[in-house]
């Protein structure tokens, strides 16, 4: 009985797998639909698709253009993007951060993002040759657990003190944080960085995520982390504003803690459909949506901002440009030496 | 000489230029920057790489072979209670892929991470494949002989070495390559636990700088360790022994005292592989409130499921096409395409996937971004995993048995496929279920290849914990498992079936 | 002088009480053959003496030193005591050379390969000693397999049915083969078997097992001629059973007065048994029997004869035996067995 049993389930793996085949050819190959995909807008989105498939769906609303999405990690879709060249399927890349937007500018690889969509957003949160345009804005916060801390810290430096030893948590292989030692790098220097960076290693726990420092934060495995802003308020979202038991504070006086970076959105392939998307993440609706979802800041001007943070003038950030945070061989280098990866 | 069959030879070399891909990628990339690819070669933190990379896959290696080998020596020759569920249990991790294993680990010990972290996951979820290989081959095993050595004065250890050892020893030894190679490739888990081996080296290339050189680089490094991998476990592989006779009677081994160590130490690794990684899956699914998209659930089951059926039945076939080739024929030739394709097995599947990636934008569009080329980096990837399992079945197939068939008038071509192919068919189909479980947990190239906006278990999982939102990813992740546990459980079954066939004394 | 001693040997496996109380002495280069139907209960008893299994009560004492009890089992490999297994059960690793001198391994170089060399001589296989055990055929697989255990010396070697894999002609020379080999290595043996004609011939004494119990034990003559009762005498040879009853010390049946083996009481009723070859069968018209059926086997033959209400079956010489249909007159030769109600 059991013999026959094991036989037939044998047959049947081969029987399913066979109708699977006849399944996925028609359902998953068809690139001859070169007519729908001529009028159809393909997004490599390295932003999650939980944050922004929603803005996309209202573009297709209000547009009519159909859109794909192709969703991955940001740097391997401008990786995918590089290998592809100039026979890339994507019309739009929308990243995470600067950086990966930077290394496809540098290939030549995306089109001018077309002046009055430029000029909508302040020039520091869009790329200085004018490929890639800033369409919201986080910042980075000191994540704290009031119980545990109550003097707080003035600048990110205060950190290396023995006082903090076994109390931080910091993501090191986290895109977000490594950007915001390319900052330190550029406006401190590299001695100073890979002094912090050692004190790193010995103060700080590490994780893979911002959000898994906020979840320790929470639990209490930690004391305080370093994390970008809207973490803090993704979270209270879920569980309730009320029952959150960690705040979110900032550095003083244009601490480099206190960096602001942007998600951007470039152009692989100019067409009037492309520009229309870009046009559409910096209206004032999409604005909206990202001042309210996904509780980052607005760029364009008139969209008020939702989260209780200073407003991003009013952020005591420091002064660089953000298209200077594409020298990210280096801060790995420096990340590397200290041991943190 | 005997000539191979056309379709034989066409399958084989088409998985070779298939496998050469990768090769001739990382090759143009090198050329392109060498002054930098050679720098990046020779830094001392090549050397660091090298000795960490080399760290972890020897202690996994060991580690794994001997909780493997243990478990199914156990449960197969032992009288241990509940011998047949500690089997499945062992089967188990087979179906958690191992970046699910990981974040189950942190959120559970959130400082779980480094070199101790990574050994104790990989481990966990590579001995599975030794277990699974050492059970088959050890079922086949006639325990008479065994007592027939212990009669001529051998201890039990001594004939475990002398006697059952040479027995299992060619399958054993490929399920140990398969686990060294998954641990230089793997990069998910690492990634989460932060240890730094040539692989996440490789990724971060991509991922902090953009730097296709130092990737390329790096990967070639790691291409030479996997040969040399490849090469000792050629050493000392050892000959597949045919054994023609039928299966002898089966003793079971009185463990007495020694069973109150076996039992909670196959129980410790069951609770660690399995216990925990499915238990903080319940925590996440119970803890978060989000509610199951059931259309996104469902389409990426569908994706899944046919994707993982589909490859598994494609890179079977080329798997026994090689196996054939090379070890019904035992040709140079065969050998050498046999060994290649079990090369780019250590090649983080990034590389894989952007060398297709490369070659599919640029020189074949009309299938970029569509299943073809998913299925291609697929067969690339895990062309080895279903040569694993498939060489032995199809080596062993008696030699006389084909010499019989010709002799009853039927051309050798045709006896290939009319008397070797149907027995070794139970191999062939288990190394088709391992390749469909391990591409229902692929997840990197299946990010770089798939056709747009179509789904798996895998990729929704990734979404939803990229955001660390677990409770989205429990109902993904559970049905990811119950879904690569059905080939699992299915291969546990595969490989105990002698075990009903044979005699209980 | 007593080699091998079981005493009140017992064994169960759960409920299931497979040997009971065995009592057992095995003389030094005697030949022993446990005959036995299938699940009497044989390959249990020598498991047990191999060491494989513990005996539930009971002990077994080697050259006077105890190896088994119901508390300690000396571990096979400390016993000295080779085994043949049914089917050989080659290492299929080990060439045929290195199969034999497996158990050699303490042995210096030079007399290894002196023993090697003898043994391959004794078993007739010098040309085979680098051949792998796949490639030899069932004769020779058993001739290496008893040469392996023979190799070391061991005080006693045990056979496991080793003939019965093989087909009738080559079993009937390798028994002779095994014979010789046994008595030219002074060698002590047991044989378990469920062939009668294979314990006869084979061994110096018979012991019959019938679940789990040694019912008679004697030379293979002995066993043969004088079964102890009605089921041993059935299980030895083929035999009819007649009904009878004595009188003045002959036994009264339906084919006339018989001669009884042993002492026999005036006025017991019981069963005569037969055997098949006591019968001599003359052809003869007026004969009481008529030839009802013939089942021929060359050199001889068995016939079915109806005499009154009584079938019986006879052997008869092959190639001259009676014809079915004809008439013929029936004569036991001998002495029987009376078994007394």
């Amino acid at each position: 009985m059991t013999q026959l049993f094991k036989k037939l389930s044998l047959k049947k793996t081969l029987a399913i797998s066979v109708i699977a085949l006849v399944g996925v050819s028609l359902s998953g190959c068809s690139p001859a639909d070169q007519d729908l995909q001529d009028s159809t807008l393909t997004i490599y989105s390295g932003r999650n698709e939980n944050l922004v498939q929603q803005v996309i769906d209202d573009f297709t609303a209000e547009t009519g253009i159909a859109v794909e999405v192709r969703y991955a990690g940001g740097a391997e879709l401008a990786a995918q993007i590089l290998e592809e060249g100039q026979n890339s399927p994507a019309d739009i890349f929308f990243s995470q951060d600067a950086g990966a937007l930077g290394s496809l500018s540098k290939a030549g690889l995306l089109k001018a993002i077309p002046q009055e969509l430029l000029d909508l957003v302040p020039s520091t949160y869009s790329a200085q040759d004018g490929n890639w345009v800033g369409i919201s804005g986080r910042i980075r916060v000191l994540n704290y657990n009031p119980e545990k801390v109550t003097e707080l810290p003035n600048s990110v430096f205060d950190l290396a003190g023995p006082q903090w030893q076994g109390r931080i948590g910091i993501a090191p292989t986290n895109a977000s944080f490594q950007s915001f030692v390319t900052a330190m790098r550029v406006i401190e220097g590299e001695e100073k960085t890979l002094d912090w960076l050692k004190a790193m290693k010995t103060n700080a726990v590490l994780f893979e995520k911002n959000g898994a420092i906020l979840e320790a934060v929470e639990t209490g495995v930690v004391d305080a982390g370093l994390i970008n802003h809207y973490y803090w308020y993704a979270k209270g979202k879920e569980v309730g504003m009320e029952n959150m038991k960690s705040r979110i504070t900032q550095f003083k006086d244009q601490d480099v803690g206190n960096l602001i970076n942007v998600a951007g959105v470039g152009m692989v392939n100019d067409s009037a459909s492309a520009k229309r998307f870009v046009e559409y993440l910096l209206s004032q609706s999409a604005q909206e949506y990202f001042a309210s979802q996904t509780s980052e800041y607005p760029l364009i001007a008139g969209v008020p901002q939702v989260i209780s943070l200073p407003a991003l003038e009013e952020v005591p950030a420091p002064k660089i440009d953000l298209s200077d945070l594409d020298s990210l061989s280096e801060t790995l280098d420096l990340i590397r030496e200290a041991g943190l990866i | 000489m005997r000539r191979p069959p056309f379709l034989v030879v066409a399958l084989s070399l088409g998985a070779t230029l298939f496998a050469s891909l990768p090769i001739g990628y990382l090759a143009i990339r090198f050329i392109e920057g060498l002054d930098k690819a050679l720098d990046e070669v020779f830094r001392l933190r090549t050397l660091e790489l090298l000795g960490n990379t080399g760290l972890l896959v020897l202690s996994v290696s060991i580690s794994a072979f001997v909780i493997g080998f243990s478990q199914a020596w156990l449960t197969t020759r032992s009288n241990i209670r509940f011998a047949s569920v500690f089997a499945v249990l062992a089967a188990l991790p087979l179906a958690i892929p191992s970046y699910v294993m990981a974040l189950g680990y942190i959120s559970v010990f959130p400082t779980f991470s480094g070199f101790f972290a990574s050994w104790l996951v990989l481990t966990l979820a590579t001995s599975p494949y030794v277990f699974l290989a050492v059970t088959a081959s050890l079922v086949r095993v006639d325990t008479a002989g065994e007592e027939v050595a212990r009669s001529l004065g051998f201890g039990r250890l001594s004939v475990l070495r002398k006697i059952t050892w040479p027995q299992v020893a060619p399958a054993a030894t490929a399920s140990v390559l398969l686990v060294a190679l998954y641990t230089l490739s793997e990069f998910g888990a690492i990634a989460i636990l932060r240890y730094d081996t040539f692989t996440r080296a490789i990724f971060n290339a991509y991922r902090g700088s953009f730097d296709r050189t130092a990737a390329a680089a790096l990967a070639i490094v790691l291409l030479l360790i996997t040969l040399l991998v490849i090469w000792l476990e050629r050493r000392y592989r050892g000959a597949n022994i045919s054994s023609s006779r039928a299966l002898g009677k089966r003793v079971r081994i009185d463990l007495g005292n020694w069973s109150w160590l076996a039992l909670p130490i196959l129980a410790l690794v069951a609770a660690l592989g399995v216990g925990l990684p499915i238990v903080s899956l319940i925590i996440w699914s119970i803890l978060g409130g989000s509610s199951i998209n059931w259309d996104q659930l469902l389409e990426a089951l569908w994706g899944s499921f046919s994707l993982a059926g589909l490859a598994g039945v494609i890179i079977g076939i080329f798997a026994t096409a090689i196996a054939f080739w090379a070890f019904r024929y035992r040709t140079k030739l065969g050998a050498f395409i046999e060994t290649l394709s079990w090369a780019t097995h250590a090649l983080p599947a990034i590389v894989v996937g952007l060398a297709l990636v490369f070659f599919g934008a640029n020189i074949t569009p009309w299938i970029y971004q569509t299943t073809w080329l998913l299925l291609i980096g697929y067969l690339i990837l895990f062309l080895p995993n279903a040569l694993a399992a498939i060489s032995s079945p199809v080596a062993r197939v008696p030699r006389s048995l084909e010499d019989l068939s010709q002799s009853l008038g039927t051309p050798a071509n045709r006896t290939l496929f009319k008397i070797v192919l149907p027995i070794a068919m139970p191999g062939i189909i288990a190394g088709m279920a391992l390749v469909s479980l391990t591409v229902l947990k692929e997840l990197p190239a299946t990010l770089l290849l798939r056709p747009t906006e179509v789904d798996t278990l895998a990729t929704r999982l990734w979404t939803a914990t990229e955001t660390l939102s677990y409770s989205q990813a429990a109902p993904y992740a559970m049905l990811l498992i119950m879904l690569a546990g059905l080939p699992a459980l299915a291969l546990n079954a595969q490989a105990r079936r002698a075990i009903s066939e044979v005699r209980e004394k | 002088m007593t080699l091998l001693k079981l005493s009140g040997l017992s064994k169960s496996f759960g409920d299931n009480q497979v040997l009971k109380s065995i009592d057992l002495e095995l003389k030094s280069q005697e030949l022993l053959a446990v005959l036995g139907a299938s699940g009497a209960g044989k390959s249990t008893l020598l498991r047990l003496i191999a060491g494989f299994e513990r005996p539930t009560s009971g002990s077994m004492t080697l050259n006077g030193a105890e190896i088994s009890n119901s508390n300690k089992v000396l571990a096979p490999d400390k016993r000295n005591i080779g085994i043949v297994p049914q089917d050989a059960a080659l290492f299929p690793h080990l060439s045929v050379s290195q199969n034999i001198g497996f158990g050699l391994s303490k042995w210096s170089t030079g007399d290894k390969a002196a023993r090697l060399k003898h043994l391959l001589e004794l078993v007739e296989l010098t040309d085979f000693a680098d051949a792998r055990p796949e490639s030899l055929s069932g004769g020779q697989a058993q001739r290496v397999a008893l040469a392996r255990a023979l190799a070391p010396r061991p005080a006693l070697v045990l056979m496991d049915e080793p003939f019965s894999a093989l087909d009738a002609e080559l079993r009937a020379r390798l028994r002779l083969d095994i014979r010789k080999i046994l008595l030219a290595e002074g060698a002590t043996a047991v044989l378990v078997t469920h062939d009668q004609e294979e314990a006869l011939s084979l061994a110096d004494r018979v012991a019959v097992l019938r679940d789990g119990e040694i019912g008679q034990i004697g030379t293979p003559t002995d066993i043969y001629n004088s079964p102890i009762d009605i089921g041993i005498a059935t299980f030895l040879g083929d035999s009819v059973l007649v009904e009878g009853q004595v009188v003045k010390g002959k036994i009264s049946t339906a084919l006339g007065l018989l001669n009884p083996m042993g002492k026999v009481l005036d006025g017991d009723q019981g069963l005569t048994a037969i055997r098949y070859e006591n019968f001599y069968l003359l052809p003869n018209p007026g004969g009481e029997g008529e030839v009802v059926g013939q089942v021929f086997f060359g050199h001889d033959a068995v016939l079915e004869v109806k005499i009154g209400d009584l079938v019986i079956r006879a052997r008869s010489n092959g190639p001259f035996a009676p014809e079915v249909g004809m008439r013929v007159k029936v004569w036991v030769r001998g002495s029987v067995n009376f078994y007394a109600n």
